[in-house]
């Protein structure tokens, strides 16, 4: 069996890739011209390099992923943009999944793996206490969310209306915060960085994290379990922290964390305030903070990953003691380690 | 009768980056009122639409003219569609305003002006930080007589390949920019360029540029140039080494003035009036003076919320709004778009054929001097020839 894989070099696609090779699966790696191949062969080790193919192609070049998809079943669309403006998320994330849907409508590949966001779900009307599972709704005005967000929400639109378009039977994954060595483990779910200040916005919120092994191996399994075509699945970890108890983990840890809380009952007078400002002085400062965010971030909800663990027999096997533990020290995972076979 | 001033639709096409600024500025402007955003890609117009609240987003550019019928049109484009687009759009019969650069040379920066003649339509450079707050401070202070008649002007941009545009340019070598006559330079140099130009009035300054490649970069990211008026001369240093910063000095018989846009500060180069050591102690009290004076100029913009980064474009879009209902002359001549376009093609050519010399000069062995005969490609050695009788010509 041979796959695609967008994104191979990043973050979480080095490590599908070796998860793949793991399995016995020959992966092509469809990568950026000007990407460096080094640190995706470190993590697959020698010797399950040779099932590696490598292609270097932009994804905006059809052609190029079609020739790249020959012999593939699955495609595993990990590559995304991460960072700066709407535009350029779009042009990184949402224009690309349409190009690289149609290669792979054309070359009649049996499924589309993409990867979405937890963040893609409508919060901001949800209660505190809500389950947020997949049925929950997706966030019917993103356009107000964050950049990276809408991009997502966006990125996922366009991926069903290819798939419905051309047929493409196709798997949507939305990891939570994903984790690991290098990524540290305070992110904007906990509060805001401020510079070497951080502002704890509330606290009792838990945080939707995934260990990055953890997560790579649930969207492994979502290119290879039976019958989960058209199927939407949330990837987070067992047992997660409370913003809260994650920074005294922090502090316990020996980190040198400098914080102040906001109380969860005055942040949105906080971000109102903010906003009025943004609107009166006509965008002297920049409109980061607006109620409709932080309802949508910072809500005390409840999440499950049932769904995944039941249809994609997946089993988040890192614990969230050893994922913080490994991602404090920045310690690479030895990809063995205590993952077990799923 | 109402005297309500009547609104020009506006629309814009291209809505990468810099299109959100547009949007931005233009959404303030009490006289404009945006009817539809067009990119041809449908989901980078649809969220242009969707946050600035634009009523029609297109991916088919004579639909959207068809169907919103706008006044004027801002290209923000990639530079080496400006022409084209540009000229459809004059022909079209709509104003048009264009982001820097006008156009990838000279001959096509020509061509376009003649469609504006031809059309009577008015055309607008995207030339904003001359009507930067800061800029405007420095250009009243040089009028005053504070440094007497300008003689150098001296600009730096610091433009680190780190940022999300830098990391584009380079991580594809098939990047719009890489492949644009001046690469990078093209699409970056006009603001420093024209915050000499606007003091250094001659069509053709004598100019001497030299870029080349730092550290690992595979394509020219760093420049040098010199340029050299009848009366007044330049000097322009772009480096991606450097912290971001666009920095301009002016300088005259009687001190120069330093200005620094993202600080929002003018600082006034003199001499120290006292003699010795006395004077050592007399200008950090001077600059002392100067900071305190920059603080409350800004905390008093602050308050009146008056620090906007593109405050500049904004009044440069209401200056040609303006000239568009007077029917007047738009803000930006179209002598100074054909002055800074020739101006850069020089320094591009300058650059391409000195890197050619020394390449050339590298494979005879030779030194790379400008009259080596050994090279073996005659045409390049003809092409630095021309350079450099163009120049003395003016000289």
């Amino acid at each position: 069996m041979s796959v695609l894989v967008t994104g191979a070099t990043g973050f979480l696609g080095r490590r599908l890739v070796r998860l793949l090779r793991e399995d016995g699966v020959d992966v092509c790696c469809l990568v950026r011209p000007s990407s460096d191949v080094e640190p995706l062969r470190r993590t697959v080790g020698n010797d399950l390099w040779n099932g590696v193919d490598v292609r270097a192609a932009e994804l905006s070049n059809e052609e190029a992923c079609r020739e790249a998809m020959t012999g593939c079943s699955v495609v595993y669309h990990v590559a995304a943009g991460l960072g700066g403006s709407t535009s350029t998320l779009f042009l990184s994330s949402v224009v690309p999944t349409r190009t690289v849907m149609r290669a792979a409508a054309d070359a009649n590949l049996q499924r589309f793996v993409l990867v979405s966001s937890l963040g893609v779900y409508g919060t901001s009307t949800m209660r505190a206490g809500d389950l947020l599972d997949e049925q929950s709704p997706i966030d019917p005005y993103p356009h107000l969310r964050d950049p990276y967000t809408y991009s997502k929400v966006m990125q996922e639109r366009a991926a069903r209306e290819v798939s419905k378009e051309t047929g493409l039977p196709l798997v949507i994954v939305r990891p939570g915060v994903i984790i690991g060595p290098g990524r540290g483990v305070l992110s904007a779910r906990v509060g805001l960085q401020l510079g070497p200040l951080m502002v704890r916005m509330g606290g009792t919120q838990t945080l939707p994290y995934t260990y990055v092994d953890n997560c790579a191996s649930a969207i492994r399994q979502a290119g290879l379990a039976d019958g989960v075509e058209g199927e939407v699945f949330n990837l987070i970890d067992d047992d997660l922290p409370t913003a809260k108890g994650l920074l005294r983990m922090c502090k316990c840890a020996g980190e040198k964390v400098t914080s102040v809380w906001v109380p969860r009952q005055l942040i949105q007078p906080m971000a109102g305030t903010y906003d009025w400002y943004h609107r009166w002085s006509r965008g002297q400062l920049p409109g980061v903070l607006t109620p409709y965010r932080t309802a949508s971030i910072w809500k005390p909800l409840r999440y499950t990953n049932q769904k995944a663990k039941d249809r994609l027999r997946w089993q988040p096997d890192v614990s969230f003691d050893e994922a913080f533990r490994r991602s404090l020290n920045g310690v690479e995972a030895d990809h063995l380690g205590n993952r077990g076979r799923i | 009768m109402s005297s309500r001033t009547p609104n020009l639709r506006i629309a814009l096409i291209g809505c990468g980056q810099i299109a959100d600024a547009h949007l931005q500025e233009i959404r303030k402007i009490d006289c404009a009122e945006l009817v539809a955003v067009c990119d041809v890609h449908q989901d980078l117009a649809d969220q242009a639409a969707a946050r600035f609240g634009v009523p029609r987003a297109d991916s088919d550019l004579s639909a959207m003219l068809a169907e919103a019928k706008p006044d004027v049109v801002h290209v923000t484009t990639p530079a080496h569609t400006h022409c084209e687009l540009a000229t459809r759009l004059l022909v079209s019969g709509v104003h048009v305003y264009v982001e820097k650069p006008l156009t990838v040379d000279f001959s096509e920066a020509e061509s376009l002006l003649e469609t504006v003649t031809r059309t009577g339509k008015s055309l607008c450079l995207g030339h904003d930080q001359l009507f930067d707050p800061i800029w405007l401070r420095c250009r009243e202070l040089v009028d005053a007589g504070v440094i007497g008649e300008v003689s150098h002007v001296e600009s730096v941009l610091g433009y680190p390949l780190s940022g999300q545009f830098g990391r584009q340019v380079t991580g594809n070598p098939d990047h719009w920019v890489r492949r644009l006559p001046g690469g990078l330079f093209q699409n970056t140099i006009s603001h420093p360029l024209y915050r000499i130009t606007e003091y250094m009035q001659d069509t053709q300054p004598r100019v001497d540029a030299h870029w080349y490649a730092a550290g690992t970069a595979t394509f020219p990211t760093e420049m040098v140039a010199h340029l050299r008026g009848k009366t007044v001369t330049g000097s322009l240093f772009f480096s991606t080494r450097i912290q971001p910063q666009r920095i301009s000095r002016v300088y005259g018989p009687k001190g120069g003035l330093e200005v620094d846009f993202d600080a929002q500060t003018i600082r006034v180069i003199r001499q120290s009036r006292l003699p010795g050591a006395f004077g050592k102690i007399e200008m950090p009290w001077r600059h002392w003076r100067e900071g305190a004076s920059n603080l409350r100029h800004n905390l008093w913009r602050f308050l009146k919320s008056d620090i906007h980064y593109f405050a500049g474009m904004r009044t440069l879009f209401e200056l040609y709004y303006r000239s568009i209902l007077d029917g007047s002359s738009p803000p930006i001549a179209y002598d100074e778009m054909l002055r800074v376009t020739r101006v850069m093609d020089t320094m591009f050519r300058h650059c391409r054929v000195r890197t050619g010399a020394k390449r050339l000069a590298a494979l005879s062995g030779a030194s790379p001097r400008l009259s080596d005969r050994k090279a073996n490609s005659q045409s390049e050695v003809d092409d630095l020839d021309e350079v450099i009788s163009e120049t003395e010509q003016v000289s």
